[in-house]
């Protein structure tokens, strides 16, 4: 009973034992604000690595694609296992393109990926039609033009001289052009989704005020020329396309690259018939995965096809991220081991200040084990108190981080968080309950470990030379 | 060994060694206590007085030489034997009090009761021992400042709930060193006062050091300790372990410097 009456009193009456909660504070604090920021953007960055990609991918080895995708999709959709756990699929075609443009009179030429899809098909499978700039896109995606695209395209077409090459192009648009608008569905090229980032470029000379630095290259309704290969004989193919909207999932690797149009389209033009590059599925539980592939494995064994998750997909990206959460980890747990050393010192003077304390405690009676856990529990309760104390501010500064953020932004006039850099609004936070749960643990561990030094040489104090001791 | 001696040690030896030098303390004593007895042990500073009591108390081991309490042997007791005999049997007072801190004098009263006791069996006899702890407090006088700290209490008072923190454990021994050399003479006077009514009224047999033979002579008996040796009174009498009256040692003080010689000589 002693023990706790004694470790109670010390910690409120030994103000240089408030050193060391603060410490154990700070460090704890500074762990789970990295850590939930770290997790944030983790979070999110997968969030977006999984954008684009299905849960499964099944994939054929090579741009020519394998062929009779409907047929493969019945084959799963009538396996017993795949048809509960399987929510949507959808075929895709995949390949590499050259995207041509001009730009206020100068002509421009971009490297893309052309993917043809079949708008509500990947939808549904997800990671699309959300990510559309145009809202009316999110409901019900489509390539066509809506209103305003439409006269823009229209107004471009009669008023345009000659613009960049295009061998498809009748040559009698340079007349003026006809008095009534001639219907525009026969004449309209094929509508494209562009990546936002292929249409936007971000001005760094903008003022600093200007909420949105993105200057607009293609406006929809804009025309694009689109150059890549055909199926089998590898020979070039192009055709003309007009903007009918932007996708933006603020993944740059995403957003920068990708040009959607419809699948029948892109399979045309390259004359693949029926060919598709992959077929996109959808999981109902995504934790069946490893379960869900192993089976489209087995199904599929004799056919030229890669069957992965979309985190066997991006593994390097994923692990990249894992490997620098664990350092960063490690390191920010010196900053405990160094309130540790501090709880050591600081705990060594305790004892000596404590020495005639102790050896009354002995001549009255206390056996050595009993000293040791004073001070051990007294480490505990000062790793319990500045543990718990870091974490109510650790959590609070999570929560209101953006707060913060702004507060210096504007006290210092310096930008803390970039915002165009990573294409985040707000610094995404994700507080794991697990993880601060780990973090109080070590660091109360810690401060345990670190007092049972000065504990054992309280404990092996001489009762009469401690008496004594002035 | 007569059936009512207490305590005894034969042949006590302590030696304090540093580095290379040794310093010999006690060179052989050999001592008594009846049961019910107010023993005082005097001699100079040095003549190795608190070592004995500390020898006696279980605080420290003897490097030769053995101590008995009823009849058992104790200076060779695993560590927590002697812990658990400090706790119940014995009870010490300190020239500098030795409180707490930290506590209050209630506090610091109830401490031996504490260190018995884990903290369930706590919550069970926890307010038994508060009442205890707050009639001995009355008894010593401090009814009145029980939940001071010891910085805001007077010597006196500090002593006084030294002894009270002393008596809480019914211990069957009280080992008092030098209990009053930090206090003025009147309070002085009044605390040993104190023990020899709780000699008198609770028979508590009380082994006491003192520099001080006034003191000393209010007690039933007194051992001198002179450079690590008892010298025996050639007055005392063969029922040594009964009640001498200190009044055999009228020719003490002049001892004092006779003793104070005899360490010089001895190197001490």
């Amino acid at each position: 009973m002693y023990k706790l009456l004694l470790c109670w009193k010390y910690l409120r009456t030994r103000y240089l034992a408030m050193v060391c909660i603060v410490s154990v504070m700070l460090g704890v604090a500074t762990l789970i604000v990295v850590n939930s920021v770290m997790g944030g953007f983790s979070t999110k960055l997968k969030e977006r690595l999984h954008g684009l990609l299905s849960d499964v991918v099944l994939e054929a080895y090579d741009y020519d694609g394998f062929t009779d995708a409907p047929s493969k999709m019945a084959l799963i959709r009538n396996d017993p296992f795949l048809s509960n756990e399987v929510d949507a699929m959808t075929a895709t075609l995949e390949i590499f393109a050259m995207l041509q443009f001009n730009f206020r009179e100068v002509p421009f030429t971009r490297p893309v990926r052309i993917i043809g899809i079949e708008p509500e098909g990947r939808k549904a499978v997800g990671g699309f039609a959300e990510h559309l700039v145009n809202p009316k896109n999110h409901e019900k995606p489509t390539f066509n033009l809506d209103e305003t695209a439409r006269e823009r395209f229209m107004i471009r077409r009669a008023s345009r001289g000659v613009d960049f090459p295009g061998p498809r192009e009748a040559p009698n648009l340079n007349e003026p052009p006809p008095p009534d608008p001639p219907p525009s569905k026969p004449h309209e090229p094929q509508g494209v989704i562009l990546g936002y980032a292929i249409a936007h470029y971000r001005d760094r000379n903008a003022p600093a005020d200007l909420p949105n630095k993105d200057v607009r290259t293609l406006e929809p309704g804009d025309e694009v020329v689109i150059t890549t290969v055909s199926g089998a004989k590898m020979s070039p193919v192009f055709d003309r396309f007009v903007v009918s909207d932007y996708f933006k999932s603020e993944m740059s690797e995403y957003d920068s690259n990708y040009v959607f149009m419809p699948i029948e389209h892109l399979q045309k033009l390259r004359t693949m018939e029926d060919r598709v590059t992959s077929i996109q599925i959808k999981l109902k539980d995504y934790n069946k995965a490893p379960k869900v592939v192993a089976r489209l494995r087995e199904l599929f064994a004799n056919a030229p096809l890669e069957v992965q998750t979309w985190e066997q997909k991006q593994g390097a990206v994923l692990a990249a991220i894992r490997v620098e959460k664990g350092i960063l980890n490690i390191l920010l747990f010196l900053i405990i081991a160094v309130a540790g050393f501090g709880i050591l010192a600081i705990f060594s003077m305790i004892v000596v200040e404590k020495t005639r304390d102790i050896g009354i405690l002995k001549a009255l009676g206390a056996s050595n084990g009993g000293i040791l856990t004073i001070f051990i529990g007294y480490g505990f309760l000062l790793g319990l108190v500045g543990a718990g104390l870091g974490t109510i501010i650790g959590l609070e500064i999570t929560v209101h981080i953006n707060d913060i953020e702004k507060f210096i932004a504007n006290v210092t006039g310096q930008d803390i968080f970039p915002r165009d850099v990573y294409y985040f609004d707000k610094i995404p936070t994700d507080i794991n309950i697990f993880s601060v749960f780990l973090v109080n643990l070590g660091s109360i561990g810690i401060a345990v470990l670190f007092s049972i030094l000065p504990a054992l040489r309280a404990s092996m104090l001489h009762p009469v030379r401690a008496l004594r001791y002035e | 060994m007569a059936g009512n001696t207490f305590m005894y040690a034969r042949n006590l030896h302590k030696i304090y060694r540093k580095n290379a030098i040794s310093t010999p303390v006690l060179k052989g004593v050999d001592m008594e206590v009846a049961e019910g007895e107010f023993l005082s042990v005097v001699g100079a500073s040095g003549s190795g007085k608190s070592t004995l009591m500390h020898l006696l108390g279980s605080l420290d081991k003897p490097d030769a030489g053995e101590i008995y309490y009823k009849e058992k042997r104790i200076d060779n007791l695993s560590a927590d034997k002697r812990d658990h005999l400090r706790n119940h049997d014995f009870g010490f007072i300190f020239q500098f009090y030795h409180l707490l801190p930290e506590l209050t004098a209630l506090e610091n009263v109830m401490i031996p009761l504490m260190i018995r006791s884990s903290v369930f069996s706590w919550l069970g006899n926890g307010s038994v021992a508060r009442k205890r702890a707050i009639t001995l407090m009355e008894k010593v006088g401090l009814g009145h400042r029980m939940h001071h700290l010891p910085k805001e209490l007077s010597g006196g008072e500090m002593q006084r709930t030294a002894i009270a923190r002393a008596l809480i454990g019914n211990p069957a021994l009280l080992f008092a060193d030098e209990p009053t050399g930090n206090l003025d003479e009147d309070t002085g006077r009044e605390i040993v006062q104190l023990l020899r009514e709780l000699n008198e009224i609770d028979n508590v047999t009380i082994i006491m050091v003192t520099h001080n033979l006034e003191i000393a002579r209010g007690t039933h008996r007194i051992i001198k300790l002179v450079a690590g040796h008892v010298e025996v009174p050639l007055q005392l009498q063969p029922e040594a372990f009964g009640v001498v009256r200190p009044d055999s040692f009228d020719n003490l003080p002049e001892d004092e410097n006779h003793s104070d010689e005899t360490r010089r000589q001895a190197g001490i």
